[in-house]
């Protein structure tokens, strides 16, 4: 199925009023559910990502957009689950010890989640133990955020343990403060500049694994 | 015209700026002077200095080396206790015309920070925004909690310094405008003004991280007019003249009081009377 433009232009543009009549609409005339999510709904949350990492679309418009894709989904996940539709991955994702921020995080939960991912989102200031109870329940990737250059380090506690006790686990970081540099001294398997960046790397990982 | 009364503290020098740290990573010392001469010039009433999580002797070495250019008070900038003594420590007074120096800051989780007074003189810059719930920090959400909080921060110092109101900063704390769903930028107008109401806090200065308000939206309106200095002005006429009276900002922006018709103004004032996602809606229409 091509995507229907109509649903693709209210979930990029954010148009919460109209996504779950369009995607009835879409359901009523027969569309597949997953194709639904695919080609038109996931089509455009990956669209406003692209838009944002290329500065032409802000924080609000991710946001708002992010709302719509909520909107339908609350119409179409009882058709996606009746389908066995599956989430592409599983991920996890917290602001580590020490640190209260949350913005960054929700942005890239909120992204991850629009790209089809099963996200759970740990908190702010998360205890390795936190991130380790995430890994052993089937999070494949974990991304650790830090606002504070104080709060930083705790990252690499947060790496050595995982890599210790659960091997298979890859680790993301990402907050303001953090460069990629710091990334590979501490061992991290990729580092997301921006929520945008944050996708393309879990999905380079869940590709790789 | 720069807004009568209001100090800026300059936030170049911190760590976490990219460019700042840059300069720290090549042990770019002068680089960091210039910017304390620029700040300095640009009409910043203190500079800030933050070396990020680098040794007390660094942060030593630093307020030497910006106080050898500059005759303006500091603010030491750090949550660890040793690095703010060393700070405290190399802080030349007559080099800044006698003026002492304020610390940026001490949260709840930190009063031990309180002990440096019965050593040091200084003004301290208490966090307000967040509090101590059996030893973790927890963020205040509401204008009753941040309240709370001054009541508490203000009552511990107390218990160390007798300092008179108008040694003591409250930093209320400012979310970015850009994911205010949980309408947290009414809590920081509306603590200003509840902080500025009580008598028991009379005299008392308030001061927030003013460049944080306007971080992820972009620079201009679709009709090329800028959005970060006019929302972040709008917000300092909604609060200047209940008791905010500095900012730790940027010393290029150009704040100033606007007039209630300017469109940044409609947009704030819709605002605070706005929850959820309706407010960045309304700040999405601001600039697009």
């Amino acid at each position: 199925m091509a995507r229907n433009e109509e649903l693709f232009n209210a979930v990029s543009g954010g148009k919460m009023d109209l996504v779950p009549e369009l995607v009835q609409k879409e359901l009523d005339a027969g569309a597949k559910p997953d194709e639904i999510l695919q080609d038109s709904m996931i089509a455009a949350m990956r669209e406003i990502g692209e838009r944002f990492e290329n500065e032409e679309a802000y924080v609000p418009e991710m946001l708002l957009a992010a709302r719509a894709m909520q909107g339908g989904l609350s119409v179409l996940e009882p058709a996606l689950a009746a389908s066995g539709h599956e989430a592409l991955g599983k991920v996890a994702i917290g602001t580590v010890k020490g640190d209260l921020h949350d913005i960054g995080k929700n942005l890239v939960s909120t992204m991850l989640s629009g790209a089809g991912y099963s996200v759970e989102d740990l908190g702010i200031n998360c205890e390795v133990d936190k991130f380790a109870e995430a890994a052993n329940k089937g999070a494949k990737v974990i991304l650790c955020s830090a606002l504070l250059t104080t709060t930083m380090p705790y990252m690499k506690e947060v790496i050595d343990h995982l890599k210790e006790n659960n091997k298979d686990v890859k680790v993301i970081v990402g907050g303001a403060p953090v460069s990629q540099e710091f990334a590979d001294s501490i061992n991290a398997d990729g580092y997301g500049e921006d929520a945008n960046m944050a996708v393309k790397i879990v999905d380079k990982l869940y590709k790789a694994g | 015209m720069p807004i009568e009364g209001l100090k800026i503290i300059g936030e170049s020098i911190n760590d976490s700026v990219p460019s700042t740290n840059k300069l720290y990573k090549e042990n770019n010392i002068e680089g960091i002077k210039d910017l304390a001469k620029l700040q300095e010039e640009k009409g910043a009433a203190y500079i800030d200095v933050n070396v990020g999580s680098r040794t007390p002797e660094f942060m030593a070495q630093m307020v030497k080396e910006v106080q050898s250019v500059t005759s303006k008070p500091l603010s030491i900038d750090s949550p660890d206790f040793n690095t703010v003594k060393a700070g405290l420590e190399a802080y030349d007074l007559e080099k800044a015309g006698g003026k002492i120096p304020v610390l940026n800051s001490i949260s709840p989780l930190r009063t031990e920070m309180f002990d440096l007074l019965k050593t040091y003189n200084f003004i301290p810059i208490l966090m307000v925004s967040e509090r101590n719930i059996n030893g973790k920090s927890s963020p205040n959400h509401t204008v009753e909690a941040t309240f709370e909080t001054a009541k508490y921060m203000h009552a511990e110092l107390k218990k160390y310094a007798d300092l008179p109101n108008d040694q003591i900063i409250f930093d209320v704390g400012i979310a970015p405008i850009a994911s205010d769903m949980e309408g947290l930028t009414k809590r920081t107008v509306e603590s200003i003004k509840r902080i500025n109401q009580a008598p028991k806090f009379k005299g008392v200065h308030m001061s927030l991280g003013l460049s944080n308000f306007t971080v992820m939206l972009p620079s201009k309106c679709k009709d090329g007019t800028p959005v970060k200095s006019s929302l972040e002005s709008a917000f300092l006429t909604l609060t200047v003249k209940n008791g905010l009276d500095m900012v730790i900002g940027s010393v290029k922006r150009k704040y100033r009081i606007l007039d209630d018709s300017h469109p940044a103004m409609q947009c704030l004032n819709d605002v605070l009377q706005k929850d959820g996602f309706e407010i960045l809606m309304r700040v999405q229409s601001f600039y697009s």
